[in-house]
C-alpha cells in the first residue's frame, strides 16, 4: 500500500511538472513565440538562420525559433506527419516540398491562406498551382526549382528546338569527340527523379501528367523516345536506368556528357573555378516542336500549421521570407532561385548571371499532379517508367498498367 | 521447463506452511516481472495492436475515416498481387542467399579453425563486413557494380572476360546478382562465426579416435564434424533464414525494388504500404502475414532442432 501511495504521488508530481511545462508556451505576456520547421544543413541552413535572426531583430513582438528537419525529403515528410498526427500546435510555419501541400490540406493539417489575400501575381504560376487544393490556396512559394537540359555551348552550335534535333546533335558530338561518352544523361532509376525526367520530356510531345490521361498517345510517344535513347539511338548508356541526379551531375561536371537533365544547382557548380565545363554551360527547357516545353517543378513552399496558436505572426514571418530583398539574399547565399518574380533584378544578375537564363526554364514550370494521393501515384509511375526503360515491358503496356493502377488509387481515395 | 517446477520440489515433504511457498512464488514473480512487462511492452503489445489495426481502414492522411472493415485488407492483399509475386521473390532470395552464405561461411569457419600464423588477425578481419552498416555496404556494392566507375566491370575488362560492359542494375537477374553478392558479403561472416564456435567445442579425442580407426579427411568430416556441428548449423540457419526472409535494406539502397518491380520483396511492399501510403490497416495486414510466415519458419526449424538433439 505504501508503495502504491508513493507511486501515485510520484506520478501526480510528474504530471504536474509536465502540465506546467506545456502551459509555459501559452503565456500572454512577452513576445509571441513561433517555431519554423526547415532543413538546416550547409548554405541553405545558414541562410535560414540569418533570415530568422534578422526577422527577430526587426520584430521585437515575435520570436521565431528553428526546428531542424531532415535534409532527406522522405524523412522530413515523416517527421512532419508524425507531429501533425499527434495534433501538435508547433511548428507554426513549415517548409513543404511542392508535392506535399495537397496531402496536408486534405488531411486538415494546414491552414487555408485565403484570408491573408496573397498577391498571387508576384509568383510563378506553376508553383502557385502546387499550393492550391480544391480552389483554395494553402501554400506560399518560397523558392522555385525546375528541371531543364544542360548543353555544352562549346560542342553544340545551337540549342536544339525539338526532341529529335537533340538526339541528332548528341550523336554528332559523340562521333566527333571521343571524350564525350554520354550523349544525353538523365535520371532513369526507380525513384522520384524518373517521374520528373518523364514530365520534362512530356512537354516535347504535348503530353501531360494528368492522372486521368497517363496512357495518352503523346505520353507513350515520350516514353518511347526515352527508351529509344538507350536501345536505338545509343546516346544514353543502359546504366541511366539506375542513375539518380547525383550520377547525372557527375557525368556533366566531369565533362563526359553533351546533354544532361538536371536542376538549377548544377549551374552554380558548373561555373565554379576549376570545373571541366566552366564557361561551356547552357541551360534550356527540354525542347518541344509540337506543344509548349515543360519543366518539372521542384522547390519548397511555406505552409502554416492548422493548429498554430499564432497564425498572424506566422503569416508575418512568411511575408518577410518572400520579400524580394530576403529572396535575393538567399539566392546569392544558398543558390535557391527566388520564387518571387520581382527578385530577378540587376542586383541578382550582377552576382549570379546564370539566373538570367534560368528564368526561361522557370517560366514553363509544370507541377507534378497536385493530389493528396500523389505519393501513391508516384510509386506506380516510378515502377512502370523504370520497367519500360529497362525493357521489361513496352511503353504502351507500362503506361496502360500505370493508368489502371492510378485509376484504382484515385477512385479508392474518393477524390 | 523442468527448472521452473523445482522450487516447490526442493521444499520437500516438510511444507511447514503454505506461506513459505507462497512467498517463494511471489519472489520469483517479482524477479520475472520486469522481463514479462518488457516482453509484453515491446513484443506483445505491438503485435496485438498491429493485428487489431489490420482489421481497420486506417489511413493516416485521411483523418476521421477509421472504421472496422473485417478481412478487407487481407482480401485486398491477395487480390492486388501485392502478396504472391513478392512472396515468390522473397522465397527465392531466401533460399539462394542462405545456401550461398552457408557454404561460404562453413568454408571460412573450417579455414579459421585450423592453426596457422596470424589466425587471430584473420578471425578479426573476417568480422569487419558484418560490422559495416547494411546501408553503407549496400551503397559500396552499388558503386562497385557501376558500369562507368565501378570495380567489377573494370576488372572483367582487364581480365578480358565477358560482361565487361554490363549495366548490372538494368536487368532482372543481374540486379539479383548484385543484391546477392552484397548480402553474402555482409552476412557470411556471421555464419562463419557461429559455425566456428560450433567447431571449437568438438573434442579432439573424437578426431583422434576416428584417425586410429583409419578414417580419412573426408570421412572424418562426414562422420565427426558434420554430426557434431549440427546444433550450431541449425542455430546459424534459423537466424539467417529469418533475417533473409525479412530482407529490405540492401534492396532499398541498391535497386529500390527495380528494375520495374522485379526485386520488390514482402518487406519492401510492407514498407510502401506503411510509409508511402501511410495505410496502417493494409500495412498491418502485410505485417501479420510476414509474422505468420516467420513463425512458421521458426517452428519448422525448432521441430528439426528437437528431433536431432
Amino acid at each position: 500500500m505504501v508503495v502504491t501511495r508513493r507511486l501515485a504521488a510520484a506520478l501526480l508530481g510528474g504530471s504536474m511538472l509536465f502540465l506546467a511545462a506545456c502551459g509555459s508556451g501559452g503565456g500572454t505576456s512577452g513576445p509571441v513565440s513561433i517555431v519554423f520547421a526547415t532543413q538546416g544543413l550547409g548554405a541553405e541552413g545558414d541562410a535560414s538562420k540569418k533570415a530568422v535572426a534578422d526577422f527577430n531583430k526587426a520584430n521585437p513582438g515575435i520570436h521565431v525559433s528553428i526546428l531542424t528537419l531532415s535534409p532527406t525529403a522522405n524523412n522530413a515528410y515523416q517527421q512532419l506527419t508524425q507531429r501533425f498526427i499527434a495534433g501538435s500546435d508547433t511548428p507554426d510555419v513549415i517548409t513543404s516540398d511542392v508535392i506535399w501541400p495537397a496531402t496536408f490540406a486534405k488531411s486538415g493539417w494546414i491552414l487555408p491562406l485565403d484570408r491573408f489575400h496573397l498577391n498571387t501575381g508576384d509568383f510563378f504560376a506553376g508553383q502557385l498551382k502546387s499550393g492550391t487544393y480544391q480552389g483554395k490556396l494553402y501554400a506560399v512559394p518560397w523558392f522555385i526549382n525546375a528541371e531543364g537540359v544542360y548543353y555544352r555551348t562549346d560542342l553544340v552550335s545551337s540549342p536544339p528546338t525539338s526532341p529529335q534535333q537533340l538526339v541528332q546533335e548528341a550523336k554528332a558530338v559523340m562521333s566527333s569527340n571521343p571524350s564525350i561518352k554520354t550523349g544525353f544523361a538523365f535520371e532513369g532509376a526507380k525513384y522520384e527523379g524518373v517521374v520528373t525526367a518523364f514530365l520534362n520530356v512530356l512537354g516535347g510531345f504535348g503530353g501531360s501528367l494528368d492522372p486521368s490521361k497517363i496512357d495518352s498517345p503523346e505520353n507513350v510517344q515520350a516514353l518511347t523516345y526515352l527508351k529509344n535513347l538507350i536501345y536505338q539511338d545509343h546516346v544514353s548508356p543502359p546504366a541511366v536506368t539506375s542513375w539518380q541526379e547525383s550520377n547525372v551531375q557527375d557525368q556533366w561536371l566531369s565533362g563526359q556528357a553533351a546533354f544532361a537533365m538536371n536542376w538549377p544547382y548544377i549551374f552554380q557548380l558548373s561555373e565554379k573555378a576549376g570545373s571541366a565545363v566552366q564557361g561551356k554551360t547552357g541551360w534550356i527547357p527540354f525542347p518541344s516542336s509540337t506543344g509548349t516545353p515543360m519543366s518539372a517543378l521542384g522547390g519548397d513552399d511555406l505552409v502554416i500549421n492548422a493548429r498554430s496558436k499564432h497564425p498572424d505572426a506566422a503569416w508575418k514571418f512568411i511575408q518577410y521570407l518572400t520579400s524580394p530583398s530576403v529572396q535575393i539574399q538567399r539566392a546569392i547565399g544558398a543558390g535557391d532561385p527566388p520564387a518571387v518574380k520581382s527578385a530577378y533584378t540587376q542586383q541578382l544578375y550582377s552576382q549570379a548571371p546564370y539566373y538570367r537564363q534560368e528564368q526561361a526554364v522557370f517560366n514553363v514550370v509544370e507541377p507534378r499532379p497536385v493530389s493528396p494521393v500523389y505519393p501513391q501515384i508516384s510509386e506506380v509511375l516510378q515502377t512502370q517508367l523504370n520497367a519500360a526503360l529497362t525493357n521489361q515491358t513496352s511503353p504502351e503496356q507500362a503506361l496502360a498498367a500505370a493508368q489502371q493502377q492510378i485509376n484504382g488509387i484515385v477512385h479508392g481515395s474518393g477524390g | 521447463m523442468g527448472a521452473a517446477a523445482s522450487p516447490e520440489a526442493e521444499l520437500g515433504p516438510v511444507r511447514p506452511a503454505a506461506g513459505r511457498a507462497f512467498r517463494r512464488w511471489t519472489m520469483a514473480g517479482a524477479f520475472l516481472a520486469p522481463t514479462i512487462v518488457l516482453l509484453v511492452a515491446i513484443a506483445g503489445f505491438p503485435l496485438a495492436y498491429n493485428l487489431y489495426n489490420s482489421f481497420l481502414h486506417l489511413v493516416l492522411t485521411e483523418p476521421g475515416t477509421e472504421r472496422f472493415v473485417g478481412l478487407a485488407n487481407y482480401r485486398q492483399l491477395v487480390a492486388s498481387g501485392d502478396f504472391l509475386q513478392p512472396f515468390i521473390r522473397t522465397s527465392f532470395f531466401t533460399l539462394v542467399s542462405v545456401a550461398l552464405e552457408f557454404v561460404a561461411g562453413l568454408g571460412l569457419a573450417l579455414i579459421m579453425h585450423r592453426r596457422f600464423w596470424g589466425r587471430g588477425l584473420v578471425r578479426a578481419a573476417v568480422l569487419v563486413p558484418w560490422a559495416v552498416p547494411t546501408v553503407v555496404s549496400g551503397m559500396l556494392w552499388k558503386n562497385m557494380f557501376d558500369p562507368g566507375s565501378g570495380f567489377v566491370d573494370w576488372g572483367l575488362g582487364a581480365l578480358h572476360l565477358p560482361g565487361a560492359t554490363t549495366a548490372w542494375l538494368n536487368g532482372v537477374w543481374t540486379s539479383w546478382t548484385v543484391i546477392l553478392v552484397a548480402d553474402a558479403w555482409k552476412n557470411t561472416p556471421f555464419l562463419a562465426l557461429i559455425l566456428l564456435a560450433g567447431l571449437q567445442v568438438i573434442p579432439d579425442d573424437l578426431y583422434e579416435q576416428a584417425r586410429i580407426d583409419g578414417a580419412g579427411v573426408l570421412r572424418r568430416f562426414r562422420h565427426v564434424t558434420l554430426p557434431m556441428l549440427k546444433p550450431a548449423v541449425l542455430v546459424a540457419l534459423i537466424f539467417r533464414t529469418l533475417s533473409a526472409f525479412l530482407i529490405f535494406d540492401v534492396i532499398y539502397v541498391i535497386t529500390g525494388g527495380g528494375p520495374g518491380s522485379a526485386t520488390e520483396t514482402l518487406s519492401y511492399v510492407n514498407w510502401r504500404a506503411f510509409l508511402v501510403e501511410t495505410n496502417f490497416g493494409y500495412g498491418g495486414a502485410i505485417s501479420v502475414a510476414l509474422t505468420l510466415i516467420a513463425l512458421l519458419i521458426a517452428l519448422v526449424y525448432m521441430r528439426v532442432l528437437r528431433l536431432e538433439t
